[in-house]
């Protein structure tokens, strides 16, 4: 009687979201094209459709920037809280410093191509990563009992230096896409940039699962929403290693969405850690204390960094069909 | 608070709310001359857990503590000398061969009983302990069965939210503690690493204080007072869970309400009791009286409210009330580090090893654990002056190193033995009440246990890296017995159910029914048992039994 046709699904917050972050990205699109020369990009309608290297670039920067920011947050108070005992704990910020440094201006510059200080910044942040990783681990294990869930509770946490690792990549990323000729997709080791991509997010999204769970597991899952980050963003890291090896006429829609729902929960988390902060003896008015001691409020937007990065992966994948 | 100056606060049909400053909650209150189901003495593991479940069975039920009824964040000061008051100084006589110093270690009085300011470890007995006759060859059999009280153990872990670790390393399996332990202070990795040194295991402390938020309780903030009294709630005790559930369902507490005397009738059955509370003898008319006074008070009561049927004090038709004393040897081996330590940070117990309850290749009856410690000054310059007998420049320069002090201690298990008891002298107290004699020695067994403790915790402390170490040889803490439960009513005073065996409506319920006393903390248990009492009450009630 009134036909199968088709209609478009209920708005949702999180279509929402998604629509938001295209919409911001179509008005850079049009505005760079209108100032750019016409051989630099790629013809307007297929800009307008699937969006440019030049966007992807722009938002791998923003990546690497959310997570080098928390890293810069996070690792500033805890190693604050561990007096700063070791010079090399002074390490992270400097590094999450440079690497937000360069991923402002790689989002600001008009200039084409890729930066050897910006590369630098990025490759010093994915190396301190893994020797931060080396050290986190070297605490755990010289405590007694070595490798056990006391000492993953409450020694270094082993995974917080793997996201200053992918923000060095996500900006590594981003100027290997922005140093491509237009139209191309750029190789990495033989490999394709959008799919390398695609599989790093995943991983790191499963990775910064299991650091939230770890942790919210040593907060016995007090509150229910604790289970919300160890829940929803492995469909998203699922989805992106799908999206890795899928097809290439596949489309991506529901790994948006997911990816949109972690961006959410990444920002949303900083609230509901607030408010673990308030439930701690003398609440904010002990503030002092609380943001040190309580659930770390810089930590759960790299969640909303990675999921930038996989959105640039789905769009560098959907542009490059062949 | 000074509880002689303001009185009585839960009155009004109001009780004081624990957890805000200045706040009340409602409380139901009874009369006098109405016979409640059940009258409780004492608030702490026992009556105030048995308080608290039988007012959600639906019986009523006033609980009475000679003690004040405080709210931690206004009341609880940062010092020691303030908080004695939470302890039970009343006058006793103490003689033996090793006479119990009384105090800090073994009493509460306050509404929570001891559990406001005990140490939290909440450890389940080894299953064989109950029954240590039959299976170990020491001691006397429980009337209990350990895989029954193995339920009764994780019920009262799930309500005291304890923080323990992801697997305990003894025992049979046992549910995941509700919350993850604590981190340890480097006063607890000094045991640990000399456990591994060792070969033995070792573990974070099982505590009941949280290691997140729960309820209105903040996570524990690791100040280090939990044995003055928690000022921050983060301590789960019969004060912050099981008194706030009590009076929600409908029971009354009585703070300042000491009992002096239980009144039988002519048919030999309890009909309530009299107690003094501002500055008068009251009666309570009551169907069932519980005594859950502790080891000393418990046999006091019993044995002051001797009348012409029952001459040698009530459910004393087996002459066990008083007797069976048992307290647990709580020796020390103190020593020092290089590094600063701050061994008073953090709950004062955060690492055990219960080695020894599990082992059974020694020369003696009974196990021990021991623990990491973290005595705050006082007490530190008491265990100087007291056990090592230092005095003046050299006491001065022993405190200055107070920051770099390590120490473990132990929580022994001796045994029952008849002629350790509790009896009353002829010495009234404040309320003209006969005070109790508690007479106490070792046995050779109770020695050999502590010397080879001492020894074995010597070496954890040195291979924990520890030097200058020296034994605390005089310690007691707990104490239990003196109102034993069994399957004979001729030698123990209670069955299984925590029923006097002569007085069909008069219950103990603390840790006066403890046969053997085991070597772990005894709060646990206590707590364990008077769920499965609550249990039992309502069961016999069903079957018109009571």
């Amino acid at each position: 009687m009134f036909g199968l046709k088709r209609r478009p699904p209920p708005p949702t917050l999180s279509s929402f979201a998604v629509d938001m972050a295209h919409a911001m990205l179509q008005a850079r699109a049009t505005k760079a094209l209108a100032k750019a020369p016409a051989a630099a990009v790629e013809t307007a309608t297929h800009v307008r459709r699937t969006g440019s290297n030049r966007q992807d670039a722009w938002l791998l920067h923003g990546a690497a920037a959310l997570l080098g920011g928390s890293v810069f947050a996070d690792s500033g108070v805890e190693h604050y809280r561990g007096d700063f005992q070791n010079r090399a704990m002074f390490l992270p910020l400097i590094v999450s410093a440079c690497s937000i440094a360069a991923s402002l201006h790689g989002a600001t510059t008009r200039k084409h191509g890729s930066h050897r200080m910006r590369d630098a910044a990025y490759a010093a942040a994915g190396l301190t990563g893994i020797v931060g990783t080396g050290f986190h681990l070297y605490n755990v294990t010289k405590e007694p009992g070595g490798l056990s869930w006391l000492n993953l509770f409450y020694s270094a946490p082993i995974g917080a230096p793997a996201a200053l690792s992918l923000s060095g990549m996500m900006g590594f990323m981003a100027e290997r896409v922005r140093e491509a000729p237009a139209g191309t997709e750029p190789q990495l080791l033989g490999l394709r940039t959008s799919r390398v991509l695609a599989a790093l997010t995943g991983l790191g999204l499963f990775g910064t699962v299991g650091e939230a769970g770890l942790l919210h597991f040593r907060g016995a899952f007090h509150n229910p929403a604790m289970l919300l980050p160890v829940t929803m963003p492995p469909v998203a890291a699922a989805l992106m290693l799908e999206a890795a090896v899928s097809p290439p006429r596949k489309r991506h829609r529901w790994s948006r969405i997911w990816l949109a729902v972690t961006a959410i929960l990444g920002v949303g988390g900083v609230g509901f850690h607030a408010y673990g902060v308030s439930r701690a003896m003398g609440g904010w008015k002990n503030w002092r204390q609380n943001v040190v001691d309580g659930p770390p409020l810089p930590a759960p937007p790299s969640f909303a960094g990675l999921a930038l990065g996989g959105l640039a992966a789905l769009r560098l994948i959907e542009r490059h069909r062949r | 608070m000074s509880e002689i100056d303001e009185g009585p606060r839960a009155t009004g049909n109001q009780a004081p709310d624990v957890f805000k400053v200045g706040a009340w909650v409602p409380m139901r209150q009874f009369r006098e001359d109405e016979a409640v189901d059940f009258v409780i003495v004492g608030t702490g593991a026992g009556g105030g857990t048995l308080a608290c479940r039988l007012a959600e069975k639906g019986f009523s039920v006033v609980a009475m503590d000679a003690g004040a009824y405080y709210r931690p964040l206004e009341d609880f000061a940062s010092d020691e000398e303030e908080q004695s008051k939470l302890y039970w100084t009343d006058q006793r006589l103490v003689d033996g061969d090793n006479p119990l110093k009384m105090g800090a270690n073994n009493s509460g009085k306050a509404v929570g009983g001891s559990t406001v300011h005990y140490a939290m470890v909440s450890l389940r007995f080894r299953p064989e302990w109950f029954k240590a006759r039959s299976t170990l060859g020491y001691g006397v059999d429980w009337p209990l069965d350990w895989r029954e009280m193995w339920g009764y153990y994780a019920q009262a872990e799930r309500a005291l939210t304890i923080s323990g670790p992801v697997t305990y390393p003894w025992g049979p399996k046992r549910p995941r503690y509700p919350y993850r332990p604590h981190e340890l202070n480097a006063v607890g990795k000094v045991l640990a690493r000399g456990c591994e040194a060792m070969g033995y295991k070792w573990s974070p402390t099982p505590l009941a204080t949280v290691s997140a938020p729960h309820g209105e309780s903040p996570p524990c903030v690791y100040r280090g007072f939990c044995r003055i009294g928690c000022s921050t709630n983060a301590k789960q005790s019969a004060l912050t869970v099981w008194l706030p559930r009590a009076l929600k369902a409908g029971a009354e507490i009585r703070d300042l309400a000491m009992v002096g005397r239980i009144e039988t009738d002519a048919r030999g059955l309890a009909t309530g009791v009299h107690y003094h509370r501002n500055g008068q003898w009251r009666f309570q008319r009551a169907k069932n009286v519980v005594v859950a006074g502790y080891a000393i008070e418990t046999p006091r009561l019993l044995l002051a409210s001797a009348n012409e049927r029952f001459p040698d004090g009530l459910a004393n038709s087996s002459g066990a009330v008083g007797r069976y004393l048992m307290t647990q040897s709580n020796q020390g081996v103190w020593g020092q580090m290089d590094d600063e330590v701050r061994w008073n940070k953090g709950p004062p117990s955060l690492a055990m090893t219960e080695h020894w309850n599990y082992e059974d290749r020694k020369d003696f009856f009974g196990g021990y654990c021991w623990m990491s410690q973290g005595p705050l000054p006082q007490e530190w310059a008491s265990v100087q002056t007291g056990s090592r007998g230092l005095w003046g420049e050299e006491l001065r320069r022993e405190m200055e190193l107070y920051n770099h002090q390590v120490g473990v201690k132990m929580v022994g298990e001796m045994l029952p033995v008849e002629t350790n008891r509790v009896t009353l002298a002829d010495e009234v107290d404040q309320y003209g009440l006969r005070v109790a004699r508690v007479t106490y020695s070792w046995t050779d067994n109770d020695k050999a246990l502590i010397a080879h403790a001492l020894d074995q915790m010597e070496q954890n402390l040195l291979a924990g890296g520890a030097r200058k170490t020296f034994r605390q040889e005089d310690d007691t803490n707990h104490l239990n017995g003196t109102a034993r439960m069994g399957d004979d009513p001729r030698t123990s005073v209670v069955n299984a159910d925590c029923r006097s065996w002569d007085i069909p409506n008069l219950w103990v319920c603390d840790g006066s029914v403890f046969p053997t006393v085991g070597g772990v903390n005894p709060s646990l248990t206590i707590q364990a048992i008077a769920l499965r009492t609550a249990d039992r009450i309502e069961t016999l009630a069903k079957r018109g039994e009571l």
